[in-house]
């Protein structure tokens, strides 16, 4: 009884009186991603996927007309800076939706504050189990591991049908990589092979001699790497500098051009698999992956695709709010579009840079296509391509 | 003022919360004992608070207590991390500055990395979910600020206490506080146990705070950044962490127009203020007071 | 354990801890002269290698300020690796004259300068990532001409494996070590080295310069650092801004072991953690990254001035 009135009082100090408000034109779309400190090299590939959507979409009418606008508000690494990125989102720059955080660990501390402020949250790298069910305004359009990685696996078996006995590395400190690994280790003894070591590192570490060597001990036909590019690329590099001759998986954290100047001649043959293919046949992939390559002279890394979808599904949605309302998004008021956005957001499927992909109601993707592929390096070990074999 | 609330509320609640922290490294240098070990307690506090409101285990103890789950939370939270800072600070407060520094950032790291690889505190991935005490982050000022209160108030009775002088006495001469028949292993384990416990349970409180909770929270970044803020704050005072933990903790916030180049100016305001205020925030309001009552005659002089 | 087992963990903590050492060479030596330990030496570890870098290559990559720039400048690897480190060495003088000295000169507690150095070390590292991004730079693999990837020996049947760049890091780590007990103990600036970290009051009246010592001092620090950036970037490549900084923990480790201010010390000390490690059986790889501290945790305990350190009467 007591606890009621208190909490009253609270609410009423704390919450305010909510008026209404006209959505802003040019329409703000919020970005919250790691823009600073250690994870700023994931974050810089969803910033010019993000970029590269504003343009992109805004040359293509933007929302029925009117132009959009992406407003920057960097995270850092931790989870205080990303509650704070999206406050300001949501209070001082007034968005429709964010697109953000970079980190799982980061969603789980700031996509509550989105959804409880009713702010839909599309998340570009949020793979952890659990992101989607934080809340009704949350979803994601990184598909979860479990999903991804098991194709690998079977490419593999494929490839090198005599593979019995399986090594497993993986970065312990990181949120994406353990559960990967957890996906890896589960399929590996689903397929009845067996995982002879299991070797755990840091996404900070760089010298692996020990875990290669425990490798090389084992005699293993088969090595699963869970890392991230710049540890996970040392590590396949030490591995074949070691003498490590079979086949190597590497998790989607190697998903990126970034692992080849890394391992350099010995990424050759990383079989990696991934939610996102440069080359996908359609032209929202065609008009971004040429945009990428004209700008930044190299194939678009998953997160920017990612990035540029999570963008994308939010104007579209737009759109689709303007068709159910019959009214500019401009002449509505900023909650009612933030409610609608995000029932609009869930329903019907959108062409992207990912291929055919759709949220359910819980906020998950549901993504038509996942590929394997396999690292080619050039001559001269410095650059190389994905060669999709699925 | 509601629309400032909601804009700032979490900063401004950090902003206690990080002088909270920043305090618990005030204790120990009552008695000059350089402690980097909170970020481990805060840890701890943390990975308690979100466990009992987590688990499956508690959920009866979560549904017959409602809301008085809380303090329960961070009452284990202080006792758990007392308990450690006993059996931690026992054979490690017989080190001396920067080795006493280095042996709790090593406890820290320790503390880490087994917090990684625990089944109960969820890993990497860490826990989430944690339930909620209020449904917006400026009423976190009701746990928080009382806290900060009480403790002000708690550091002001000690400032004057027995207890207090003989922290002083230690810092200042620990043969002759000695000899004076102080022991001084008892009062410094006492002061480390003060922080210690303080630090858990801001951690208890501040895994509601933040939603969730993980080992990225107690890492050896936490402890630079806890002493950064008691030596431009000031070590010589409460109002010195206080002042320190509440300003530093807010300037990243305060550059986000700079955008790119908010940290690199940080970096600089950090040199300068360490260059510009030897004795710390609080030295320099103090040296401020000291000027105006010496020439103005406004105010009054406490010594 | 097999002998081939155990020379292999031999050798692959030798290899982890020659990396550990060559960092905390430069750490080590402005504790020795100030007392201070110097947080911004893993940024000027970082820079160092980042200099190096622009003047052998150059090419930079798709985000900061000079992306899409190619300085195709062609200097030698050799010369660039010199090039570099004395500009990280003059980066070192620059962070002695703004961090370090207005406190020395104002009398100030010893500890604001672990400050004033973050603050210096958070500049440097934001500063990089404003310029160049936080994305990651290697180094060609040819830079020390056309070697084998690896060394491989045969004992007992089985082979054990090491890196040949581990090889050259080490071997330049005992250049080092050699160079400067050399300075150290038979020059006169390392005589006068050795005045100033005994006694900067005693040194002066003997009319040592103390302020030109500690630049000297602060020069080496951070030419040592920029070249050990360079070299441990050959190995792994530059894993953007933060690369040398997460160094610094351990490092910290590394000198404390080693005794805080001792030279030879730090090195031992990098190899006593990096073999600690390196025989952490792999059941308990998950435990690896403890083990550092919980070595150093009770070193401290147990002798606090470290392996090689000397035991000192401390007043707080």
């Amino acid at each position: 009884m007591k606890r009621s009135a208190l909490v009253t009082l609270l609410l009423t100090l704390s919450v305010g009186t909510v008026y209404a408000e006209n959505v802003s034109a040019p329409i703000h779309i919020g970005i919250g991603v790691a823009q600073t400190g250690n994870v700023a090299l994931l974050g810089q590939e969803e910033v010019d996927g993000a970029k590269l959507a504003e343009k992109y979409l805004n040359a293509n009418g933007g929302i029925n007309g009117t132009p959009f606008k992406l407003i920057f508000q960097d995270t850092g690494g931790d989870e205080a800076g990303a509650i704070n990125s999206f406050q300001n989102l949501i209070n001082r720059d007034k968005v429709v939706g964010i697109v953000g955080p970079t980190l799982s660990q980061q969603a789980f501390s700031a996509d509550p504050i989105a959804n409880r402020a009713k702010v839909p949250v599309i998340g570009p790298s949020n793979t952890a189990k659990g992101v989607p069910q934080i809340g009704e305004y949350v979803g994601r359009v990184s598909a979860p591991v479990a999903i991804v990685a098991p194709n690998a696996l079977k490419q593999a078996m494929k490839e090198h049908p005599g593979i019995k006995k399986v090594a497993v590395l993986y970065a312990q400190n990181d949120a994406f990589n353990t559960s990967e690994s957890g996906t890896f280790q589960e399929s590996v003894k689903k397929m009845g092979l067996q995982i002879v070591t299991l070797q755990k590192f840091q996404t900070t570490d760089t010298d692996f001699t020990s875990q290669v060597t425990a490798v090389l001990g084992a005699n293993v036909d088969l090595t699963i790497v869970s890392g991230l590019a710049a540890d996970g690329g040392n590590l396949v590099k030490q591995l074949r500098q070691l003498g490590y001759k079979g086949p190597i998986i590497g998790g989607n954290g190697l998903n990126t051009a970034k692992v080849f100047p890394v391992c350099g001649k010995y990424c050759d043959g990383i079989i990696i698999a991934q939610a996102y293919s440069p080359s996908t046949k359609n032209p929202v992939n065609e008009a971004m992956a040429a945009e990428y390559r004209t700008k930044y002279k190299s194939e678009p890394p998953q997160f920017t695709a990612q990035a540029f979808t999570a963008v994308q599904v939010f104007v579209e949605a737009l759109r689709k709010v303007e068709a159910v309302t019959k009214k500019k998004i401009t002449q509505l008021d900023l909650a009612k579009v933030r409610e609608e956005l995000n029932k609009q957001i869930r329903i019907g499927t959108y062409v992207t840079p990912l291929g055919k992909i759709s949220l359910d109601q819980d906020g998950e993707i549901h993504q038509e296509n996942f590929y394997v592929a396999k690292i080619k390096m050039e001559a001269d070990g410095k650059s190389g391509k994905f060669v999709f074999v699925k | 003022m509601t629309d400032f609330l909601q804009n700032n509320g979490f900063l401004l609640v950090t902003m206690v919360q990080q002088a909270l922290l920043a305090m618990s490294l005030y204790y120990p240098l009552m008695c000059g004992q350089l402690s980097l070990a909170s970020p481990g307690f805060y840890a701890l506090g943390g990975y308690v608070a979100a466990i009992i409101g987590t688990i499956e285990y508690f959920a009866p103890w979560r549904d017959s207590l409602g809301w008085v789950i809380f303090p329960l939370e961070w009452l284990a939270a202080g006792i758990i991390s007392g308990f450690l800072a006993v059996l931690v600070g026992i054979p490690a407060l017989r080190l001396r500055g920067i080795y006493l520094a280095l042996a709790t950032i090593a406890f820290v790291e320790i503390l880490r990395v087994v917090c990684l690889n625990l089944e109960i505190t969820g890993g990497a991935i860490g826990i989430f979910g944690v339930p909620q005490l209020f449904e917006s982050r400026w009423s976190y000022i009701w746990t928080f600020g009382p806290l900060l209160m009480l403790m002000l108030f708690f550091s002001y009775r000690l400032d004057r206490s027995r207890v207090g002088r003989a922290f002083k006495a230690i810092r200042e001469d620990e043969l002759a506080a000695d000899a004076m028949g102080i022991n001084p292993t008892r009062y410094k384990v006492l002061a480390f146990v003060i922080g210690a416990v303080l630090a858990g349970v801001v951690g208890a409180m501040s895994a509601p705070f933040l939603n969730t909770w993980n080992a990225r929270q107690g890492t050896f970044d936490a402890s630079i950044a806890y002493l950064a803020y008691v030596l431009i704050g000031g070590s010589r005072s409460m109002w010195g962490p206080l002042l320190g933990g509440m300003m530093l903790s807010a300037l990243p916030e305060i550059l986000r127009p700079l955008k790119d180049s908010r940290l690199i100016i940080n970096g600089f305001v950090l040199v300068f203020a360490s260059i510009y205020m030897p004795k710390g925030i609080a030295g320099a309001v103090g040296n401020l007071k000291n000027f105006t009552t010496r020439i103005l005659g406004i105010g009054r002089s406490e010594k | 354990m097999t002998t081939a087992q155990f020379l292999q963990n031999l050798l692959n903590g030798i290899s982890i801890g020659s990396v550990y050492a060559i960092f905390a060479l430069g750490y080590t030596l402005v504790f020795s002269i100030l007392g201070i330990i110097n947080f911004a030496h893993g940024a000027i570890f970082t820079l160092g290698a980042y200099f190096t870098y622009t003047l052998a290559v150059g090419e930079f990559g798709i985000n900061g300020l000079l992306s899409g720039l190619t300085l195709d400048l062609q200097i030698p690897f050799a010369l660039s690796l010199l090039i570099g480190s004395v500009l990280a060495g003059m980066v070192g003088v620059l962070l002695e004259r703004l961090a370090f000295k207005p406190l020395r000169t104002r009398g100030a507690d010893s500890l604001l300068a672990l400050v004033s150095s973050l603050g210096v070390a958070l500049v440097i590292v934001n500063a990089i990532q404003y310029l160049v991004g936080a994305e990651i730079y290697t180094f060609p693999s040819q830079v020390y001409g056309d070697i084998k990837p690896a060394m491989m020996f045969e004992v007992a049947g089985q082979s054990v494996v090491v890196r040949t760049v581990q090889v050259i890091i080490f071997a330049v780590c005992m250049v080092i070590l050699t160079l400067l007990g050399y300075v150290i103990s038979f020059t006169r600036i390392g005589k006068a080295l050795q005045a100033v970290a005994e006694n900067q009051t005693t040194a002066s009246l003997l009319g040592i310069s103390v302020d030109k010592i500690i630049l000297v001092t602060f020069f080496m620090s951070g030419f040592l650092g920029g070249l050990a950036g360079t070299l441990v970037g050959t190995s792994f490549g530059i894993a953007g801004p933060y690369f040398g900084v997460t160094y610094g923990l351990k490092g910290l480790a590394v000198i404390v072991l080693g005794g805080l201010g001792s030279v030879p010390g730090a090195v031992l000390g990098g190899i006593v953690i990096g073999l600690a490690e390196a025989f952490v059986p792999p059941d308990y790889s998950a435990y690896k990254e403890a083990v550092a501290f919980a070595f150093l945790f009770i070193v401290l305990l147990v002798r606090p001035q470290g392996l090689l350190g000397r035991s000192m009467i401390q007043k707080v």
